[in-house]
């Protein structure tokens, strides 16, 4: 049994780095748990595009998973996510481009209305709300992009900390394609520092930034930034490699202790006075879902019976395409030009809400030679001869991706597999999730779009690349801890707060009510770091009182 | 995708999942084989027999024509390394299939596969990925599985990084024009970016990694 800290954060990613950094800084004494290890640039050197992008093994090596379309399916073992377990969690790996949601996306019930089969909800917050903490969050990130230059966006104050990105030749030709169609192409924001920024390197161009971690620390992370800046304090109890297998509760039905089990298989018991669960949506639910007791017959903080529930993780559309001239894909971050005036939601397309669309260079080779098939067409066999000439065409393909909003419903869920069971003998999270029309519908607009766009930037064939059977492998895992002010429609309030367990805060990407139809991660760093703040006050009120 | 619905609803479509699927679900990963890998040409866990007939195979995936193919880029010792570690759980697929091939090369042209010329080689690959090999003798060893494994696994050594143990000399980067992980080789400048000024792939570099740790 250890002393008794001010809190303990479970999972240093997005949202548990902010946390961490934000009570450290306020000099509250936290101990931090982290199921992966602790690794830095000379392991990222280490890593490559098979042991990254294809097996999976630099960041999760270990990591199984079960899924399956529908409760009447038995879910089959696999690995469909591509998270990361480690210190930084999935900003380790992220590719880092960095939006701000709309000001409809926090209202998507009653700007839309009720839909059938979807569970739509408002966010407990708006727009105005979250806007001062996107803007602290882009300038701890050192943000790059150029202000005010997506008419689709919400309002902003000022501009980004640092300057746009180069472009590669690509991302030039993909920009002067949409500008004939009428569209409005812009550098993609990016949290990766296209100048030396606040201690970190100016990135070097390497490309692999999704699936890998940054060399050079220029791509942000919780790994880079928040972890070391809350280690510089004093205050921060670092434990890496220190699994949380149970979150224990007292009689008064505050959470007790996190029980642990580290990498030698040895158990143990950590106090706080506040718990902050942030292991993402997949995570923390799996661990809610498996703290049960005679109290908590159903997991803690579970009775609304949400947890797991309304699953999200975006509609991936790709589009790849064959350019008259070199793309230059290998050189620089992945997706450097963005599109984003068909986001508005329009009924009359036979689908509501949207997608922001951007380049998706086709960086690797083997994750280019994964495409022959659907470049090469149903009559033509995918080796020998025809293999070998679709290899050779690599320095002329890009590509391009539209992030599309999924609908939350309740049937798409995490829960505790009833057979397969890690290496320590606990249930693998069970993923069941099948698209809704709706979701179909955006998809099937969205992939036409991208191809008109490839055709506008000279292409000379595109070929779509289906990602519906990839589970979760979008890594933007929203919802399964919905966030809202009924305690029967939510699980947490709107701060993050379980509506059910005092001194319990799930402030990750799991608190979603819906998903925005734009990569997640900015709005889980500001929407912490919200929570965090009021966190914060509640306890100095306590003080004072 | 499970093996059974691999098996049973076998499709371009499948074809790709399951290729671009993992073989590790069977198992948990083993520790990466890069070290042992590095250009140890020994079999490690094939015998001289199925050596030979993979190495055959993957030269039929990606045959030599203007430019080397498979053999000159060593995917069998690749594959082999990968069969020994990572993949072991892809091995027994590989034994019994192998068997069965040579059984159905046997009863057709009384010959192994490696003595068959490319156009008999071609045929019998065909009916492989389309499963359609005659009284195949390896019930626990779908010819679509194995096929798409020998595939993925051809195209891996080929592309993957060198140090896996294929690759030999970049041929597979050369080929797709791969200059090598670019951060490994001092990064890009923007006129690089943009086309103005070549970036010299890693194969034209000496030492070929000067910042490799
Ligand atoms: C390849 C890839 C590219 C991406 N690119 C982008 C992008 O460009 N833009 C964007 O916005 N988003 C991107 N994302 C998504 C982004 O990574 C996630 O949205 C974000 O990391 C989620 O933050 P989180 O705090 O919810 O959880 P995570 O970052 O997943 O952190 C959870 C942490 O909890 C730890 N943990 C889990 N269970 C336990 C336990 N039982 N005990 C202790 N620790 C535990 C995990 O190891 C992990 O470190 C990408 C994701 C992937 C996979």
């Amino acid at each position: 049994m250890s002393e008794m800290k001010d809190v303990c954060v479970i999972g240093t990613g997005a949202a548990g780095g902010v946390w961490i950094d934000a009570c450290t800084r306020a000099g509250l004494d936290v101990v931090a748990l982290e199921r992966g290890p602790h690794l830095g640039p000379s392991d990222f050197r280490q890593h490559d595009e098979l042991s990254n992008v294809h097996r999976g093994t630099g960041f999760a090596p270990t990591w199984q998973d079960t899924t399956r379309d529908h409760a009447a399916q038995v879910a089959q073992l696999g690995r469909s996510t591509m998270l990361a377990r480690c210190v930084g969690g999935g900003t380790a790996h992220w590719g880092s481009w960095c939006w701000r949601f709309r000001e409809d996306d926090f209202e998507v019930l009653s700007s839309e209305g009720p839909v059938e089969g979807a569970n739509l909800a408002d966010w407990p917050i708006s727009y105005a709300e979250l806007a001062p903490f996107y803007d602290a969050a882009e300038a701890r990130l050192g943000l790059a992009g150029q202000a005010s230059a997506n008419p689709s966006g919400p309002p902003r104050h000022g501009g980004y900390p640092n300057p746009p990105h180069p472009p590669r030749r690509a991302t030039q030709l993909i920009a002067m394609g949409a500008k004939k169609l009428g569209l409005h192409p812009f550098p993609t924001p990016m949290a990766i520092n296209s100048r030396p920024y606040q201690g970190r390197a100016a990135c070097i161009n390497g490309g692999m930034c999704a699936n890998f971690g940054c060399p050079v620390h220029a791509k942000a992370s919780t790994l880079a930034i928040h972890v070391p800046a809350a280690l510089a304090t004093g205050h921060l109890d670092l434990r890496p490699d220190t699994r949380v297998i149970e979150l224990v509760t007292g009689k008064d039905g505050r959470v007790l202790a996190a029980r642990t089990l580290d990498a030698s298989g040895r158990e143990n018991e950590v106090r706080a006075r506040t718990f902050v669960l942030a292991c993402g949506g997949i995570g923390s639910a799996q661990l809610l879902l498996s703290s049960r007791s005679a109290r908590h017959p159903d997991g803690l903080a579970n009775g609304s019976g949400l947890v797991g529930r309304n699953l999200m993780f975006h509609n991936f559309t790709f589009v790849f395409f064959e350019l008259p001239e070199p793309s230059l894909a290998a050189l620089g971050p992945a997706g450097m030009v963005a599109i984003d005036d068909l986001h508005p939601s329009d009924a009359s397309r036979g689908f509501i809400r949207g997608a922001v669309l951007g380049e998706s260079a086709e960086s690797g080779p083997i994750w280019s030679a994964y495409k022959a098939p659907g470049y090469l067409g149903e009559n033509t066999r995918a080796w020998g001869k025809p293999l070998k000439d679709y290899l050779r065409r690599y320095p002329y393909l890009d590509g391009m991706i539209a992030v599309g909003e999924d609908l939350p419903q309740l049937d798409n869920r995490i829960d505790l597999d009833p057979t397969h069971v890690d290496a320590e003998g606990f249930p693998l999270a069970r993923i069941t999730y099948e698209s809704h029309p709706n979701d179909r519908a955006l998809h099937d607009f969205f992939d036409a779009r991208l191809h008109e766009i490839a055709l506008a930037a000279g292409a000379t064939k595109s070929w779509s690349f289906d990602t519906s059977h990839t589970k979760g492998g979008t890594g933007h895992i929203m919802g399964t801890c919905r966030m809202g002010n009924d305690p029967n429609e939510s699980v947490v309030d709107r701060w993050c707060r379980s509506h059910e367990v005092p001194n319990l805060y799930i402030p990750d990407g799991g608190c979603f009510p819906t998903s925005g139809g734009y990569n997640p991660t900015l709005t889980i760093f500001a929407n912490a770091a919200r929570t965090a703040a009021h966190f914060l006050e509640s306890i100095a009120r306590k003080e004072t009182a | 995708m499970s093996a059974h619905e691999r098996d049973t609803h076998f499709s371009r479509r499948a074809f790709l999942v399951s290729t671009t699927g993992l073989w590790i679900s069977a198992g948990l990963p083993r520790p990466l084989a890069a070290a042992a890998a590095q250009r140890d040409e020994a079999p490690s866990v094939l015998s001289p027999d199925e050596w030979s007939a993979v190495e055959a195979i993957s030269e039929r995936i990606l045959p030599a024509d203007e430019t080397p193919g498979a053999k000159a880029a060593g995917c069998v010792n690749f594959i082999d390394k990968a069969l020994a570690s990572e993949d072991a759980a892809a091995l027994p697929l590989y034994r019994e299939a192998l068997q069965a091939l040579e059984h159905a090369c046997d009863a057709r042209w009384k010959k192994k596969f490696v003595d068959l010329d490319a156009a008999r080689q071609d045929a019998m690959l065909e009916d492989l990925e389309s499963g359609s090999l005659p009284d195949w003798g390896a019930p626990g060893a779908s010819q679509q599985a194995f096929f798409g494994s020998v595939r993925m696994h051809t195209l891996l050594g080929f592309l993957a990084d060198p140090r896996h143990g294929g690759n030999r000399d970049f041929i597979g980067w050369r080929t797709m024009g791969f200059p090598g992980p670019v951060h490994h080789l001092g990064g890009a400048q923007p006129d690089q970016m943009s086309g103005k000024r070549r970036f010299a792939p890693i194969w034209e570099r000496t030492p070929p990694r000067p910042s490799q740790s």
